[in-house]
């Protein structure tokens, strides 16, 4: 339909396998997914960058420099094509300011990444213990 | 006086603010372990095209909403955007000028409130979906009972509960005087298009609506592909020399391409004459004198601001309330949904409780719209002296040849109209000293005889 193909989407797009973010950066977007879905991975010294998760639709992204400073601990690739909204620090901040239940969400889902992280360390060290190297 | 498990909340109307303040409030309920029966009462069909399916605005969601409903995990599916708007065109008697975000992200999209406007309904299927459709979904999905029922009248219990009654279902001739509940809270957002507000004046609790104003609303079908070449992705800015309007603006909108008319008192008169005008025509099909009977309607714009509008168990959301001045309506009625919900849940339900969780939200918006009024006050010498609208599109093209200056002017055009910053921060870019020095030199430069501006000039902005 003529209508449908000249219509733009909203949103910022990615190709497969297009590199988002890079680990050292400085960051000063947030990064939500519109459409899409992208892998975060780390160097971590061995052959191929250590995949530590997989982020879908709704889920975001360069909170953790946004709100620290510090240069981003991974680099984020797109998985298959993938669409972003990117929301700027300063606003963003004064978003957070005036609405104490946006807070509230950004919160909820860094603790369910915290929930993951440790449920992954758990598991790491039964492996090493079961291993005997713990 | 506090929101408990099994408290009964009422919202009458089901427009934005209805919507995202049931889906707020029962969102913050579950995330505080409360259930809700919330009763969300709309009798509008939005899957009709026409007047009976809209909500009746300019369809555009603003860059700042866009944003916030992204960061809140709301992404609005594809079906539901007619265009995504990547620039601004404004166009004065004395010549236009193009202007374009820093950014590449498409930020600001248009859509249809209701199904569309009459006459799209022998297109089948529809190649759209309706916004306030989506809004009431998402509402229900969380848990509302979405009744598609007009309330006729609201009191209270003695003991200050407010009461539902309801205006008889389609084919029922009884004529019952018993409410249809008797709730806990009471949310209003019935927006200022009929008698809704009538019924909490009726209340007694010292609520007033704001000041509001009529605006004209028309989709003019002019074919996919021809608004494509006469408009391309912009929203087209019309300030002009014409009595009784402030600002007049054309979105594309797939098919159609919306056309809004903001002033005071705007009347026949003054729509005939914005669609003579040769800048708006030139926008139109070749051939075209003026639009055929589009499907069209004047509804009623927010001045504000409101008085009282909150008391115990009571409290009214949205246009009913507080808006942001001649831009983004439905993301003042997200904020204030969300600033309702969050006090409701944390502080409680009490007249004090909303004044002091709610209450300011609505303050800091009305007193930024009065800065706005001051702004648009200006639009008077900007039409009785010409010279100063040429300055502007000089100014915009000067801004556009120094890319390595900050482009104030542009900028502070992008965020009034796209409704992506507050009116205080315009203020501050519009009337830095280098502005209007640039203005001022313009503007001598203007009053020489034979100077003109008017090409379409570009410029982009700085994020
Ligand atoms: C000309 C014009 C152009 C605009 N353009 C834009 C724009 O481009 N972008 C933007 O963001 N904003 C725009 N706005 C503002 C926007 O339309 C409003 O801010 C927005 O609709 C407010 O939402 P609301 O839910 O408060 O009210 P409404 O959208 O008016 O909804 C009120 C609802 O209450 C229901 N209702 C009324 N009475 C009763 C009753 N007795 N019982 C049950 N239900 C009832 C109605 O049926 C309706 O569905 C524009 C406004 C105008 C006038």
């Amino acid at each position: 339909m003529l209508f449908d193909s000249e219509k733009p989407t909203i949103g910022i797009e990615y190709a497969d396998g297009e590199t988002i973010l890079r680990e050292g950066e400085i960051g000063d977007h947030l990064y939500v997914i519109l459409e899409g879905r992208v892998e975060v991975v780390v160097d971590d010294g061995g052959e191929r960058p250590f995949q530590l998760a997989i982020l879908e639709k709704d889920g975001f992204f360069g909170e953790m420099s946004l709100f620290s400073d510090l240069p981003r601990v991974a680099s984020v690739r797109a998985l298959g094509p993938v669409r972003l909204m990117t929301l700027d620090k300063r606003g963003l901040l004064r978003w957070l300011a005036d609405d104490p239940s946006l807070s509230l969400r950004i919160m909820l889902k860094m603790v369910e990444r915290v929930r993951l992280l440790v449920s992954e360390v758990v598991h790491l060290r039964k492996l090493l213990r079961d291993n005997r190297l713990l | 006086m506090e929101l408990t498990s099994g408290a009964r909340v009422a919202v009458v109307g089901g427009g934005p603010s209805g919507s995202l303040s049931a889906y707020f409030l029962l969102d913050l309920a579950r995330q505080t372990g409360i259930t809700l029966q919330l009763d969300l009462f709309e009798p509008r069909d939005f899957t009709q095209t026409g007047p009976p399916g809209c909500n009746m605005c300019g369809g555009v969601i603003s860059e700042s909403l866009m944003q916030k409903m992204a960061a809140e995990g709301i992404v609005l599916p594809k079906e539901l955007l007619l265009d995504a708007i990547d620039s601004y065109v404004l166009h004065t008697d004395s010549g236009a000028a193009t202007i374009h975000p820093f950014h590449a992200e498409m930020r600001i999209a248009s859509i249809f409130r209701g199904a569309g406007p009459l006459g799209a309904e022998s297109q089948h299927p529809l190649p759209w979906s309706s916004f306030d459709q989506h809004l009431l979904e998402m509402a229900r999905q969380s848990g509302a009972n979405v009744l598609r029922r007009r309330v006729r009248h609201l009191d209270r219990t003695p003991e200050g509960h407010p009461r539902v009654f309801l205006h008889p279902a389609k084919g029922d001739s009884s004529d019952s005087t018993e409410p249809f509940g008797t709730y806990d809270l009471l949310i209003g957002c019935v927006g200022l298009n009929g008698s809704g507000v009538r019924m909490f004046e009726e209340m007694r609790f010292g609520y007033r609506p704001p000041r509001n104003d009529r605006a004209w609303v028309g989709e003019l079908y002019m074919g996919a592909k021809e608004v494509h070449r006469r408009l391309g992705h912009a929203m087209h800015i019309f300030l002009l020399d014409i009595p009784g309007m402030k600002f007049a603006a054309m979105t594309p909108k797939g098919h159609y391409a919306t056309f809004i008319i903001l002033g005071h008192g705007v009347n026949e008169e003054v729509v005939k004459r914005v669609f003579q005008s040769p800048r708006v025509r030139s926008l139109f099909p070749e051939g075209w004198e003026t639009p055929v009977r589009p499907c069209h309607c004047q509804p009623r714009i927010n001045l504000g601001p409101p008085v009282n509008p909150f008391a115990d168990r009571v409290v009214l959301v949205g246009d009913c309330a507080t808006s942001r001045l001649y831009k983004d309506g439905i993301g003042a009625a997200y904020r204030m949904a969300k600033a309702c919900a969050f006090t409701a849940i944390t502080r409680g339900i009490s007249a004090q409780a909303f004044r002091e969780g709610y209450w300011p939200v609505c303050r800091q918006m009305d007193r930024d719209n009065a800065l706005g009024h001051l702004l648009f006050s200006m639009d008077g010498i900007m039409r009785y002296f010409s010279p100063l609208r040429r300055a502007m599109i000089t100014v915009i093209r000067e801004e556009q040849s120094r890319p390595q200056d900050p482009r104030r002017l542009s900028s502070a055009m992008w965020d009034t109209f796209t409704g992506s910053a507050p009116y205080r921060q315009i203020f501050q870019q519009a009337f830095h000293p280098v502005i209007l020095w640039r203005l001022f030199v313009a503007m001598l430069r203007a009053l020489v005889p034979g100077q003109q501006t008017d090409a379409i000039v570009s410029t982009t902005i700085r994020e």
